[in-house]
């Protein structure tokens, strides 16, 4: 049986014809989701793996001393090292001063120890002065950190070329000589610390961020239209002024001679010479951070609220419910999808804020965004920065996840 | 075609425009400090030899540098770095090494730079421009007697009230150290040696721990330099310690403040230049950098803040050109951190020692004011 052929006006066959349109339409399409796409590639997706890379990446000071971690491989890092590592670390570092590249080993291997780079320093340049043979005697005499065992374990732990010894460090943990994950010494244990300060700062800066803006946004959605304009200008007012301005401005009102003091000074709720501590402490922070992030959880929450139909409320009531019950069973329950994309969306921003914790925080307003900015900034150490990076990165994630879990992220509402 | 042409023409002066450097850039501190750079050598300079000078304020380090440097798009001529920084720079490549005597002016009277200068320089990299000081500063209206020595700012009994201290462990734990007896002398290693030893930088922490956690005492900790002498002004703590130019300031705009320079913490300060910047292959940067230090460049920014120049030549002029001070009132030498009245006990900041120990230092510093 054979059906007609159906041509277009063209002379071509139908079917033909209306997949090249379609192609054409879909090239189309492409090339205009196409500017997109490569942004998003350029400024996220190409960043965020260079991070992940440079975070576990080890191999520029493995090509630079070859021969040493080949020698090092086999010692048990119990007792100091014999002969032969000594003399691949001398043909090593003999090779990095001809070269003038052994800077580049210094920052590195000051990262694992302190101490190394005065001792590499040192050690390169007496290097003219080694005799032939013996070098193990003549490196200790040198400097006596070549007699340490900390300083070869070290030297040791340095040598795989791929390490998760800076998601270790993250955590307080480190290799010990034997490869063995153990505790961070304990004066340095920091990092544990500034997690939790961290979460503890975000969570409650949701948690007070709710309390304000729920009656806030609650007055915005059923206030009559010029009430509520006004009253969302003096929300969004605060959004239009740069960061560190509102920072500033927290620091003038909150400080012991300020303005806040001198008014808890004259209703005569504390004496003048013991005005309270506003700034330099947590409340400092919670009170800038809530007031800073508060028109994240406002603006979610009163695109929710301006949806539900007052008629609702009323028709709760009017089936015998009083005011609290209809609240709680019907108001409530539809203003969750604001509650959870408010919460998340401050959550997720405060868990990375570090220039207002520090300013206003005192020696509190220290988290974990300082101590990346430190690294990044500071120390140069830009793979242990990566690490914490890709950490609170997965951590994000994981609370994301969680929430979808609970609540389900389909039920989240921006606007 | 002629109007092709021309607008080919046009197009091209703009490209040259925006891709040949035509100013010399200059990275340093900011606010005063930046200021009196900018007044005192590098418009003069500017001036003299028809390069533009153009000043870009940073806050230290080099992690800006080398992103410039691995994105292959550098920006940055000259910059105003500390002498750690001029050691991690040269090691890595990132800066130009000097031929002093060559690349640098010999004094008026024909002394070789290298013999002009205080000291050597900590890498080939750098080239001194200033001294300053570290010092602790009170605030005469908030303090009852004179604190004189560095145990005194420690001393909540005789001097109750809050203190200011830098953010991080630099200059504490030097302060730290010397209040709980060990003698600085004049810049002797004493201070670094006593550290270095098994616990000494235990000791200096628990020294500053127990100043913070002292109901009489308690620490507010400072960023930016501009910081102390505000928080002394307002009364937010009694003493602070800072920097002496940014202090010397704040007293000539007439703050209340008195500066103690008893175990003063005298460091440098280096202009370093930028390899393979967009001024370097053209020697540009060079020829402003010699300038800028020249015995009249280094004396030029004395006017306008209390920072010392390195060169003895330098010295010479601003003596003999008293009042130096902007004012035309005010004589600079006194205010200075080399001044004999300054340095009778007085702790010389070592780089190595830092550049060797910052990170572990950083995490117990870290530790200690978390437990606070």
């Amino acid at each position: 049986m054979s059906t007609e052929q159906i041509l277009s006006s063209d002379g071509l066959p139908l079917e033909v014809s209306l997949k090249k349109a379609e192609r054409k339409n879909k090239l189309k399409a492409v090339m205009l989701v196409a500017p997109l796409f490569l942004f998003l590639i350029i400024t996220y997706v190409f960043p965020i793996g260079d991070m992940l890379f440079r975070s576990v990446d080890d191999r520029k000071i493995t090509q630079m001393l070859p021969n040493t971690f080949t020698a090092i491989e086999k010692w048990d890092g119990k007792d100091l090292p014999d002969e032969p590592v000594y003399a691949a670390l001398y043909e090593d570092l003999a090779y990095l001063k001809k070269t003038k590249t052994y800077g580049k080993i210094i920052a590195r291997l000051n990262y694992e120890k302190g101490g190394f780079s005065s001792l590499i320093k040192k050690t390169v340049r007496k290097l003219e002065k080694f005799e032939e043979g013996n070098y193990k005697e003549q490196f200790i005499k040198t400097h006596k950190r070549w007699g340490q065992n900390d300083y070869l374990v070290s030297l040791k732990n340095a040598a795989p070329n791929w390490t998760f010894a800076k998601y270790l460090k993250g955590v307080d943990l480190k290799y010990d000589q034997g490869g063995k994950i153990i505790q961070q010494d304990e004066d340095r244990r920091i990092h544990k610390i500034l997690w939790l300060r961290t979460l503890k700062v975000a969570f409650w800066v949701t948690i007070f961020c709710f309390i304000l803006a729920y009656p806030i946004s609650y007055l915005l959605a059923t206030l009559p239209m010029k009430y509520s304009n006004l009253l969302m200008i003096c929300v969004l007012l605060p959004f239009w002024t740069s960061l560190l301005v509102r920072t500033s401005s927290w620091m003038v009102l909150l400080q012991q001679q300020g303005p806040i003091n001198d008014l808890i000074v004259f209703l005569g709720l504390a004496a003048n010479d013991a005005r309270p501590e506003l700034m330099y402490n947590v409340i400092g922070t919670f009170v800038a951070m809530t007031q800073i992030l508060l028109p994240f959880m406002v603006l979610p929450l009163y695109s929710v609220m301006k949806t539900i139909s007052p008629s609702l409320m009323r028709a709760g009531k009017s089936l015998g419910g009083t005011p609290f019950v209809a609240f709680r069973k019907i108001y409530f329950p539809l203003t969750v999808p604001g509650i959870g994309a408010g919460s998340l969306l401050v959550f997720i921003l405060a868990i990375g804020y570090y220039i207002t914790p520090a300013l206003v925080g005192g020696a509190s307003g220290s988290l974990i965004s300082n101590t990346i900015a430190y690294h990044m900034k500071s120390s140069l150490d830009w793979s242990f920065a990566a690490a914490l990076g890709t950490m609170l990165l997965v951590g994000v994630l994981t609370i994301y996840w969680i929430y979808n879990k609970l609540v389900g992220i389909d039920n989240i509402k921006l606007g | 075609m002629k109007k092709l042409s021309k607008l080919l023409l046009a197009l091209s002066f703009v490209l040259s425009i925006t891709t040949s450097a035509f100013a010399v850039t200059v990275v340093s501190w900011g606010g005063a400090y930046t200021e009196s750079q900018k007044l005192g050598y590098g418009d003069p300079t500017a001036a003299k030899l028809g390069i533009a000078v153009n000043w870009v304020d940073y806050t230290g380090g080099l992690s800006e540098i080398k992103a410039q440097k691995e994105a292959g798009k550098i920006t940055w001529d000259i910059i105003d770095v500390y002498a750690k920084d001029t050691i991690i720079g040269c090691d890595e490549g990132i800066f130009v090494e000097f031929d002093f005597d060559k690349d640098f002016a010999p004094a008026p009277d024909g002394t070789p730079a290298s013999e002009d200068f205080f000291t050597g320089m900590p890498s080939k990299c750098a080239v001194g421009n200033i001294l300053y000081s570290w010092n602790y500063a009170y605030n005469k209206e908030n303090v009852k007697g004179t604190p004189s020595t560095i145990a005194d700012f420690f001393n909540t009994k005789k001097f109750p009230g809050k203190r200011s201290l830098y953010k991080g462990a630099m200059s504490n734990i030097e302060f730290a150290i010397a209040a709980d007896g060990v003698n600085p002398g004049k810049g002797s290693g004493r201070v670094y040696r006593k550290l270095e030893a098994d616990g000494g930088v235990d000791r200096a922490m628990a020294k500053i721990k127990a100043l913070c956690e002292d109901p009489n005492g308690g620490c507010v900790f400072w960023n930016a330099g501009a910081q102390p002498p505000e928080l002394l002004a307002n009364g937010e703590v009694v003493m602070a310690t800072g920097w002496n130019g940014r202090f010397f300031n704040a007293q000539m705009e007439g703050t209340p403040i008195v500066q103690v320079w008893d175990a003063q913490i005298l460091d440098y300060e280096y202009f370093a230049m930028v390899k393979g910047g967009p001024n370097d292959a053209n020697g540009e940067a060079m020829k402003v950098l010699r300038e800028m230090t020249s015995t009249e460049g280094l004396a030029g920014s004395a006017k306008y803040i209390a920072y010392a120049p390195w060169r003895k030549s330098s010295i010479a002029i601003i003596d003999a050109g008293e009042p130096w001070y902007k004012d035309g009132k005010t004589s600079m030498v006194q205010h200075m951190p080399t001044a004999p009245a300054n340095t009778k006990k007085y702790i010389l900041m070592n780089p190595e020692f830092w550049a060797d120990n910052q990170d572990e230092i950083g995490e117990k510093w870290e530790a200690m004011k978390a437990g606070l």
